[in-house]
């Protein structure tokens, strides 16, 4: 429409039946000949008008559709600009934490990326970072009621920020991240998964959640993840192999007791470097042991393994069903399962044999220990009774 | 100054901020300035290096240095001879042409010692020494039995006096280019193009001079833009943002009042919804500008001097050496004087500007200190020949003082208060101007110093945003010298519309209710809208009520009555006579009637909002519309 001027009110008294006279003039005065000075939008716009050769109402309709598509444009920008970060609402928890107590808030809850933690981008980060830090400035505060010197959650956000740029500061940060403390304290059982109505879907929906979130750990990427119930014997042999050889990164320094301040012994310092050392040490141990028990319980658990066995299985059958079946001579193929079977037959008596030397071996260092021990407490009954 | 609200005309401007930087130059002959758009879309005016916004256009040479700007102006205190000023107006000149008997404070302008007819400045420099051999080429020559060459560098010799030839041209483009350096500091990128302004009366071959001065120093010169239409333009950007007062719509007569250091520029603008065009071409008067008021205040502060010390000074013009160079040192404190003249508040009375030199005549310093009341009455004479000038100009508009509905200023003279005040005695009372809307000081959006430049930078951005397709390069034509685009038709008289009134009065015995709908001098194609609320009488629900209007052509004109002064109760006895004052009052008389509309309409409500549409063509088609606001259907139509 253009630019509409409003005018004030104009009071009217009532129109009816006015008698109209007769124009006096049927044409508007002659024009005047200018010369405009090219500046400005509305210059642009006039020749716009005359380069496309369009009236006002076409003209408009152009401006609008440029206009939506300026907007959309911009809506693009803005959304890349921010990544979705930093909107977050924060709870009165973190509001009012205590910076003095830094190590144990939640940095990424104070940055308001509780939604991607360890998938934040530095990008985010600092994004979010700064979105905070726009809201929560103590120059912000200065005239607000209550207390205006009250910077404690800026200084949080400082430091949330110190701990997550620092990829090294971070990766510690990440291993310890309380937000999943309770979930690695919940991990499915075998009997969650064989009570089920459908042990097979309930398998994958507790499991796959499970694997997802120690995949962060891994140094080795990509990190193979649980998959679904149809996936091939290889694809689930890479699975477990991977997941008993896991290479973590997860590491516990995060957790180590400060060494007493303003104390300069240093047999003192050497003290608690060393206790927390091991303690390091013993919650890395820990921490493998876990993780092989959770692969242990899915292992156990996964219905892959006995597809396979079943499957496996027919086809022995089936073979056999061939090899005794009427008339038909042993193919290449029967005759190669079988090379096959041979050959894994004679490993499996030579593990057999393994086994069996083992334990002769064992028995025999048993016997010997026990000859020693009779010997021990012989002597030491001598040695008594004299 | 956003021109996101409202576009006028319906201008497609996307005030999208381009994503290449440009910039607008106001290049003036005696200072120039920087503007750079801001991530918000605006236009700022940015300091050079020195932290200086006000850029003297000013070179010097001095041994082996070179200065540019407001250092080079403090050479023209000992090293005059060498220091290059007002290049800017020789520009594309001829050296017959320009006037030989000027006394001038700085290096003379020469005919150029090899192209015939050019002017230029000769300075003597300090040339680096060439570089001695290296021992490499020396190495050459020693495969004889001659002994090695030293390993030792030869020292360096003196530099060699050398004298230089430089035209104006060389100049601009060598000041040009430390222009766009200081831009490139600022932004920390590459400048894509610029907007430069220049004066209206320059020669096309002074514009292409310009140009091709601009383009040696490697700037992308998108459009030489006239002052005139930086001004209005920045000034119109700036109403978008600002509430306007009834008395300034979108259609408005605007006067334009450079005043810089070297002279005078005055344009009278019709503002049609942001299109400009000059009602009368643009006046240029060089004889009067800041350095007339410099003159002035000079001979007024070296009396104070003799006064105080006893030491006699004789300046403006100064005869012989300690005199010239105590007027130069006097001349740059000026400067500071005038700046603080300027921002101090009017009508404070107490706020005295001090002039302060060092060593000014024999070794004796001066302090001295002028009021806004003696400034202003040294500098009377100055203001009293631009408001002769500007009236001079609206005769021949044939315009009155009153019709001017807003001034805009430009230049760093233009800053002063007083002159202000003289022109607004004369102006109707509802005229705007930067210092009624409070805009000049502290470096607002009116502020004169810094208008052009960012007016310029406004206009650089609309530029780059014009598309690349075959269509847009004729768009982009458009904008260049000498485009017939520029050439349109306006209408001569105000088109309106009348509600008359049943009993036939009405103001100004027009008999109604007067809208001036299409303003004279509107450029075709046109269109306007108003939404007017008019106040219905009573009556029955449901029952449809006509409103009557006449198309009117109309006649604008002033009336002078001369009424008598009203008595002053208290100090009547002081009045012996009473005196006549004017009465001045903008007036319209019908010309011819174009016809008649009637709008019908259904309301509840006792006041419905009616939307008047006038649309002329090109051809010299009128078409009224008039509706119900939101109720096409009762859109009647005048066509003509």
């Amino acid at each position: 429409m253009g630019d509409i001027i409003t005018l004030p009110v104009v009071s009217l008294p009532q129109q009816t039946d006015r008698k109209s006279e007769p124009s006096q003039a049927n044409t508007i005065s002659p024009f005047v000949e200018r010369k405009l000075i090219p500046v400005g939008p509305a210059y642009l716009a006039h020749v716009r008008r005359v380069v496309h050769d369009l009236s006002f109402e076409e003209h408009d309709k152009h401006v609008e559709e440029e206009e939506k598509r300026r907007r959309n444009l911009e809506r693009e920008a803005d959304d890349e600009d921010d990544l979705g970060v930093g909107d977050e609402e924060e709870t009165e928890d973190v509001l009012s934490l205590d910076p003095k107590e830094w190590k144990k808030q939640d940095h990424y809850a104070v940055l308001g990326l509780s939604h991607l933690r360890y998938r934040a981008t530095p990008e985010q980060i600092k994004i979010a970072h700064r979105k905070k830090v726009l809201k929560h400035h103590p120059d912000k505060k200065a005239g607000a009621v209550g207390n205006s010197n009250d910077d404690a959650f800026f200084k949080c956000i400082q430091k949330a920020n110190d701990v997550l740029t620092h990829p090294e500061k971070r990766r510690q940060f990440d291993s310890v991240d309380p937000y999943y403390d309770l979930l690695e304290a919940d991990v499915p059982t075998t009997q969650q998964v064989t009570k089920a109505k459908n042990p097979n879907s309930a398998f994958f929906k507790l499991f796959a959640p499970v694997f997802e979130r120690e995949a962060r750990f891994s140094r080795k990427k990509p990190v193979p993840l649980l998959g679904e119930y149809s996936d091939s014997k290889e694809v689930v042999e890479t699975f477990y192999d991977f997941w008993y050889n896991f290479d973590s990164w997860r590491s516990f320094e995060y957790l180590d007791k400060e060494v007493n301040e303003g104390s300069d012994n240093r047999d003192d310092k050497r003290y608690t470097e060393k206790k927390n050392k091991t303690e390091r040490a013993r919650r890395k141990k820990e921490d493998t042991a876990r993780l092989r028990a959770i692969v242990d319980v899915a292992l156990s658990a996964d219905p892959r393994i006995k597809r396979i066995k079943q499957e496996e299985k027919e086809t022995r059958e089936a073979k056999r069903k061939n090899k005794s079946g009427p008339g038909g001579g042993p193919s290449k193929a029967q005759t190669e399962e079988e090379k096959r079977r041979i050959e894994e037959e004679d490993k499996a008596k030579e593990e057999a044999e393994k086994v069996a030397k083992a334990e002769a071996k064992k028995a025999k260092a048993a016997a010997a220990n026990a000859a020693k021990k009779a010997r021990r407490v012989a002597r030491a009954e001598a040695g008594e009774v004299p | 100054m956003s021109l996101n609200g409202r576009i006028p005309n319906g201008a497609a401007q996307a005030t999208e901020v381009p994503s290449v930087s440009v910039i607008g130059i106001n290049f003036g002959n005696s200072f120039a300035s920087i503007a750079v758009l801001t991530k918000e879309g605006l236009a700022e005016c940015i300091a050079n290096e020195d932290g200086e916004r006000q850029i003297a256009c000013a070179i010097s040479f001095h041994g082996e240095e070179t200065y540019i700007g407001n250092e080079a102006k403090q050479q023209l205190v000992k090293n005059s001879a060498n220091t290059i000023i007002g290049f800017r107006n020789l520009l594309g000149k001829k050296f017959s042409e320009l006037p030989k008997d000027r006394p001038t404070s700085s290096a003379p302008v020469i005919q150029h010692p090899d192209f015939p007819d050019t002017p230029a400045y000769k300075v003597q420099v300090l040339q680096p020494a060439p570089s001695p051999l290296s021992p490499a080429a020396s190495a050459l020559t020693t495969k004889t039995n001659t002994p090695a060459a030293s390993q030792v560098a030869t020292p360096r010799s003196e530099p060699i006096p050398a004298e230089r030839v430089l035209t104006p041209a060389d100049v601009t483009t060598v000041f040009l280019r430390s222009l766009l350096q200081s831009a490139e500091a600022f932004l920390g990128k590459d400048v894509y193009g610029a907007v430069i302004t220049t004066p209206g009366w320059f020669a096309p071959a002074q514009l292409d001079a310009l140009h091709e001065a601009a383009e040696a120093a490697g700037i992308r010169v998108l459009q030489l833009l006239e002052d005139a239409g930086a001004a209005a333009l920045c000034a119109a950007a700036n109403a978008s943002g600002v509430e306007q007062s009834a008395a300034v719509g979108p259609d408005r007569t605007q006067l334009v009042v450079d005043l810089g250091a070297s002279s005078l520029s005055l344009s009278l603008l019709a503002v049609r919804q942001g299109l400009f065009h000059h009602l009368t071409p643009a006046t240029h008067h060089p004889d009067v500008g800041g350095d007339a008021i410099d003159d002035r205040l000079l001979k007024f502060f070296a009396k104070d001097f003799t006064k105080k010390t006893g030491v006699p000074l004789k300046v403006a013009p100064a005869s012989e050496g300690p005199d010239a160079r105590a007027e130069a040192r006097l001349r740059l404190a000026l400067l500071h004087t005038k700046r603080t003249i300027a921002a101090s508040v009017a009508g404070a009375g107490g706020s005295a500007a001090t002039c302060a030199v060092e060593s000014l005549k024999d070794g004796l310093d001066y302090t001295g200190s002028v009021n806004r009341l003696r400034f202003d009455m040294e500098a009377t004479p100055i203001y009293g020949v631009v408001v002769t000038r500007v009236g001079e100009l609206l005769k021949r508009a044939g315009l009155d003082w009153i019709c001017v509905d807003e001034v805009v200023y430009a230049g760093g003279s233009a800053c002063l208060p007083g002159l202000d005040a003289a022109l607004a005695v004369h102006l109707h009372e509802d005229a705007l101007t930067p210092f009624i809307t409070g805009t000049v000081a502290g470096g607002g959006i009116g502020d004169p110093t810094t208008v052009l430049a960012r007016g310029a930078a406004l206009q650089a951005r609309l530029l780059v945003g014009i598309g690349v397709s075959s269509e847009d390069e004729r768009i982009r034509k458009a904008f260049e010298r000498g485009s017939e685009l520029v050439s349109v038709k306006a209408t001569a008289r105000t088109i309106g519309v009348l509600f008359p009134t049943a009993s036939g009065e009405g103001e100004d015995g027009l008999g109604g209710q007067w809208i001036g709908g299409m303003q004279a001098e509107t450029v075709v194609p046109a269109r306007r809208t108003y939404a007017l609320e008019v106040e219905l009488g009573e009556g029955a629900e449901g029952v449809e009520k006509k409103i009557g209007l006449e198309v009117w052509e109309v006649r604008e004109g002033v009336t002078i009555e001369k009424v008598k002064a009203p008595k002053e109760e208290e100090d009547g006895e002081d009045v012996e006579e009473e005196e006549e004052i004017e009465r001045k009052e903008k007036r319209i008389w019908k010309e011819a009637l174009l016809g008649t509309l009637t709008v019908g309409v259904k309301s509840k409500e006792r006041r419905v909002e009616v939307q008047v549409q006038f649309l002329v063509e090109a051809v010299g088609k009128l078409q009224v519309s008039a509706y119900q606001t939101g109720n096409r259907d009762t859109k009647t139509v005048l066509v003509i």
